[in-house]
């Protein structure tokens, strides 16, 4: 506690504090009318300000900072505009809260639409990137049915011959190729999906470039067959389309592989594949109505794929020779054997001879 | 006068300030009655120049003012100029008003406050932002008074009851009258 000093006798306290007061209060006057005059002069300045002036900047400036905090106040606040309409609904009457009621299920139906027509735009779109991205001569199709039997996986698109369709042209969606279309009508086709068992699309490894054909099943799981086992496939490979058979376009995604097997004295992988489309959700399509040169396989491809068809049915070859000679020897009659042997070899060389690739097969069936 | 001006009160005004701002930024656009939204820069300004008055009053209605200005989208020193006028009306006598009771602290800052909103909104209807008086005084300045005026009552609530809180420890020592002008004197 301070000590207390001796007090002035000859005034009041209540007159010292009014001297007090008139002498400060005389410098909150001044300051008052110095701050009022530069509000004055802002005001001025931010009136006749464009666009873009220095108050302009100052006051977008502070908006800005605050704004984490105003989000934050939205959440906060959430509640309490809740009881704002909830007052406000109380004093609503009858007829606005009907009219609202209407109004209410217009903006429920219209939104419902809207959505749809989104997601519908949203798929137009991706489709029309594939278009680009692959350089398609295309057309635009909606899915109208699904399979029309338990035996065929197909779907049925809105437009057939009379827009250009006919049997045979390759159909893809956004994800990669779907199907090929097999039946076509003036105003509908039906395409048979990859999925099903009877159809067939000539495949390749898009890392390794390893060629084969990809086969549904009635599973509805893909097999990629014809990949030889000196070949390397992993799983998680990207399968493509390989353009052999000159009906899909080559490098569209078919899927990915999902198991790769390899049997004891197997010449091929058994390899299952993921496809990429959904065909069960299926609803705007592309059907690609002509290939440009490039979307071909190149001539370099072909002699690949039949390279390696030529050194497959070879060692199928060999190794029936083999098994034959090994099956003499257990017998005993060498020379009875060996003229059997170059019997049977040659009957086994007109087969390996006859052996079709099943590149040239699958061109066929497409 | 500041009597009662110790480091205590410095940190106590500076929560005001703080907590004033928060709830303008973050619950005054979101609340709202009609047009009407709760002013807390006003109700700051308002706090403190009732409570120390003076210089220090002007110079934060001034300031309260100006955040209030950038933070809406109207043009900028009309809530500086109108507060500023606001806070040395309320701090004229440069002492803790709150002391004289809670009716007259409330009438004070809502004479005040009513006629700040009036202001304000016919100088944003001089430019243009709304045409019709009515308007104005329906819709704009009497929800935005009602809202601000309400939410100042426990403000006014808590420092009534901090000044009559410290009159009566006064009151209650000897040497108490003389004490304060030892006070008085040695804080001017």
């Amino acid at each position: 506690m301070p000590t207390m000093p001796s007090m002035p006798t000859g005034h009041s306290r209540s007159s010292t504090s009014k001297l007090m007061r008139k002498e400060t209060g005389g410098g909150a006057g001044l300051l008052t009318m110095v701050l009022v005059i530069i509000s004055l002069v802002l005001f001025t300045f931010n009136v006749g300000e464009t666009k873009g002036g220095l108050l302009t900047s100052v006051s977008g400036l502070v908006q800005t900072v605050v704004t984490p905090l105003r989000v934050a106040g939205a959440h906060i606040a959430a509640p309490f505009v809740g009881m704002t309409n909830v007052m406000r609904n109380l004093t609503a009457d009858e007829k606005t809260l009907t009219e609202l009621i209407e109004e209410n299920e217009k903006l429920h139906a219209r939104n419902v639409e809207l959505e749809e027509a989104e997601v519908t735009a949203r798929q137009l779109q991706e489709l029309l990137d594939l278009r680009n991205s692959y350089n398609l001569q295309s057309s635009a199709a909606h899915v109208i049915a699904g399979s029309t039997d338990s035996w065929v996986s197909s779907v049925t698109l809105d437009k057939g011959s009379s827009s250009g369709f006919v049997v045979g042209m390759p159909v893809t969606d956004s994800s990669g190729a779907v199907g090929q279309v097999i039946a076509c009508s003036a105003t509908s086709s039906t395409v048979r999906l990859l999925t099903d068992e009877a159809s067939s699309v000539a495949a390749m490894i898009q890392s390794t470039r390893a060629q084969g054909m990809l086969e549904g099943s009635p599973d509805g799981t893909m097999h990629l067959s014809f990949i030889r086992t000196d070949q390397t496939v992993n799983v998680g490979d990207i399968v493509v389309t390989s353009g052999l058979g000159g009906v899909f376009p080559k490098g569209l995604p078919l899927g990915k592989v999902s198991v790769v097997d390899r049997s004891p004295g197997s010449t091929y992988y058994s390899i299952v594949v993921d496809p990429y489309a959904r065909v069960e959700n299926l609803e705007e399509v592309l059907v690609i109505t002509s290939l440009t040169e490039g979307q071909q396989a190149t001539a370099e491809d072909i002699e690949s794929s039949d390279a390696a068809d030529r050194e497959a049915a070879s060692g199928v070859a060999e190794s029936i020779e083999d098994d034959e000679a090994e099956e003499d020897e257990d017998t005993g009659s060498k020379i009875d054997g060996e003229a059997d042997a170059g019997q049977e070899n040659g009957e086994d060389a007109e087969a390996v001879e006859g052996y079709v690739s099943p590149y040239s097969t699958q061109g066929e069936e497409e | 006068m500041q009597v009662n001006d110790t480091n205590k009160n410095r940190r106590s005004h500076f929560a005001l300030a703080i907590g004033c701002f928060l709830l303008q930024v973050m619950l005054s656009p979101n609340i709202g009655m009609e047009y009407g939204r709760i002013n807390f820069a006003m109700i700051y300004a308002g706090v403190y120049a009732l409570a120390v008055g003076g210089r220090r009053a002007v110079v934060a209605g001034f300031l309260s003012g100006l955040l209030c200005d950038a933070l809406s989208t109207g043009p900028l020193g009309v809530m500086g100029c109108l507060f500023t006028i606001m806070c040395y009306a309320l701090g004229l006598e440069e002492r803790n008003r709150f002391s004289d009771g809670f009716v007259s602290s409330l009438s004070a800052f809502g004479v005040g406050a009513f006629l700040v909103f009036v202001f304000y909104h016919i100088a944003l209807s001089m430019l243009g932002e709304s045409a019709s008086l009515i308007d104005i005084l329906i819709r704009r300045v009497l929800p935005s008074f009602a809202l601000t005026f309400v939410c100042f009552l426990p403000f006014a609530y808590y420092q009534v009851r901090k000044s009559v809180g410290m009159r009566g420890k006064h009151a209650g020592s000897k040497n108490a009258g003389l004490r304060e002008n030892y006070y008085d004197i040695r804080n001017l």
